[in-house]
């Protein structure tokens, strides 16, 4: 998995290649972590992203009840098969999707 | 006819026969059939000594032929052997091929030699090569005088180690059929072979081979349509298998993900199942079965792939408490798993030291 940061001003993408799993949910969440900081809008990029298990959704749960409090979370580019786990755990409700 | 009592043949690196078990009734005409280096052809060797078993008993009627004191030409006069090579002698043409063994060890005279022998290479089809050399006829043409010559020894038993498999192609049928002519008659087949079909066919018994001995002994219905040891149903329907036993929680997950795909990628499997596969995997195994497992234990993974009917399944065996994964409280990564399976099934078990197995048909 590589993540790819972009901040603009208080606008940060994040944009994450390759699969989201056990193995790599932690890098994610240690990446996140240290970039919460003075965000108002974070904007979670999928587009390369094949692969996502619980352990990545989790990691994604915690970004967004952090982005509730001090801005909003937005996930964009998300293919079919994504979708698909956002929809069989009841993660669309929850999270915005573009 | 034969009885085997714990054969055990032995190399120098490897043992092919562990411990065989098996009893053949005169008229039985069996397939062997196997994953390669399991034996078979070591097996058919060791009944007519043509290798000497390390251990054990080999009986034909009421004499022991592992017993050193037994004369084995004798017995060797009642067992005739095909090999795939053939063995003709080149120098011979095809009748003195045949009268050879039963003028000298049977003491026939060369007339009744010669008589039986025209007759038998009539029942192969081949009475007019009977004065060629073996070099002016085909490979089904040579293993059919193989077979005759066989004959000629009026054995009580054939010995067949794959008999088709040098042949070409289109050759395998006539070879075929006089074998099919052999069992009809009644005599006793013993025969190594690689096509299943066949096996099937000509067979009123039926032995798969592994693990060092006949694994599963059965009728052409019971092993080819209803085989009940795993190794037997993998081979019988092409099952592709990739198999894991994790006994750390810190196992190489990033690995067996590699591995798992690699597996994919060389048996055709689209790149959808296999992440489909790995989903299910992690889910179940990792996110659910794992943390409920005691700080020693064994969790075996085995993925098995049809490629005739293009279906993933795994199975998951692991020891400890019973713990059906279906009732896992990790609501999340059951939905996920669930989404990616056509089913998940449970059931308690006592095989090998595991306690439960968890099967996934995978979408």
């Amino acid at each position: 998995m590589t993540i790819e940061k972009n901040l603009n001003g208080t606008e940060l993408t994040v944009a994450i290649v390759g699969r989201l799993d056990t193995a790599t949910a932690p890098d994610m969440e240690e990446v996140l972590k240290e970039s919460f900081e003075g965000i108002t809008k974070l904007i979670l990029d999928f587009e390369g992203l094949e692969y996502l298990s619980s352990a990545g959704l989790r990691v994604i749960l915690q970004a967004q009840k952090i982005m509730n409090k001090q801005g909003e979370m937005i996930i964009k580019n998300v293919n079919k098969t994504i979708n698909e786990i956002f929809e069989v755990t009841g993660f669309v409700d929850i999270l915005t999707i573009e | 006819m034969i009885k085997i009592n714990h054969l055990r043949k032995e190399y120098a690196n490897i043992t092919p026969l562990k411990d065989v078990n098996v009893h053949i009734h005169k008229g039985d005409v069996i397939s062997i059939i196997g994953p390669s280096g399991t034996g078979k052809s070591t097996l058919i060797r060791c009944i007519n000594m043509l290798e000497t078993p390390t251990s054990g008993s080999i009986f034909v009627g009421n004499e022991c032929i592992t017993d050193k004191k037994c004369n084995i030409n004798k017995i060797r006069q009642k067992m005739g052997m095909v090999f795939q090579s053939f063995n003709l002698f080149n120098h011979m043409n095809i009748i003195e091929n045949i009268m050879a063994a039963p003028m000298d060890l049977l003491g026939k005279s060369k007339q009744d030699a010669y008589d039986e022998g025209m007759e038998l290479l009539r029942t192969v089809g081949l009475a007019d090569k009977a004065f060629n050399y073996p070099d002016e006829l085909s490979g089904g043409q040579k293993q059919r005088v193989a077979i005759a010559r066989a004959l000629a020894m009026e054995p009580e038993i054939i010995l067949l180690d794959e008999p088709t498999s040098a042949l070409d192609p289109t050759m395998v049928g006539e070879v075929q059929a006089v074998i099919k002519d052999l069992a009809k008659k009644g005599l006793t087949l013993m025969i190594v072979t690689h096509e299943m079909h066949f096996a099937r066919e000509i067979a009123n018994r039926v032995f798969y081979m592994d693990e060092g001995g006949v694994y599963e002994d059965g009728t052409p219905e019971e092993i080819f349509d209803n085989p009940k040891r795993e190794k037997t149903i993998r081979f019988i329907k092409h099952l592709k298998v990739f198999e894991n036993l994790i006994t750390s929680k810190d196992f190489d997950f990033i690995g067996f993900n590699t591995s798992l795909e690699e597996f994919g990628r060389r048996n055709q499997v689209p790149q959808k199942t296999i992440y489909r596969a790995q989903s299910v995997f992690e889910e179940l195994g990792v996110q659910c079965i794992l943390p409920k497992l005691d700080k020693e234990f064994r969790l075996n993974v085995a993925f098995e792939y049809s490629q005739e009917e293009e279906t993933l399944s795994m199975s998951m065996k692991y020891d400890g408490e019973h713990f059906d994964v279906r009732e896992t409280p990790n609501i999340i990564s059951f939905a996920i798993a669930e989404n990616a399976s056509k089913s998940i099934e449970y059931a308690e078990i006592q095989e090998d030291g595991f306690t439960n197995l968890v099967t996934v048909k995978i979408k």
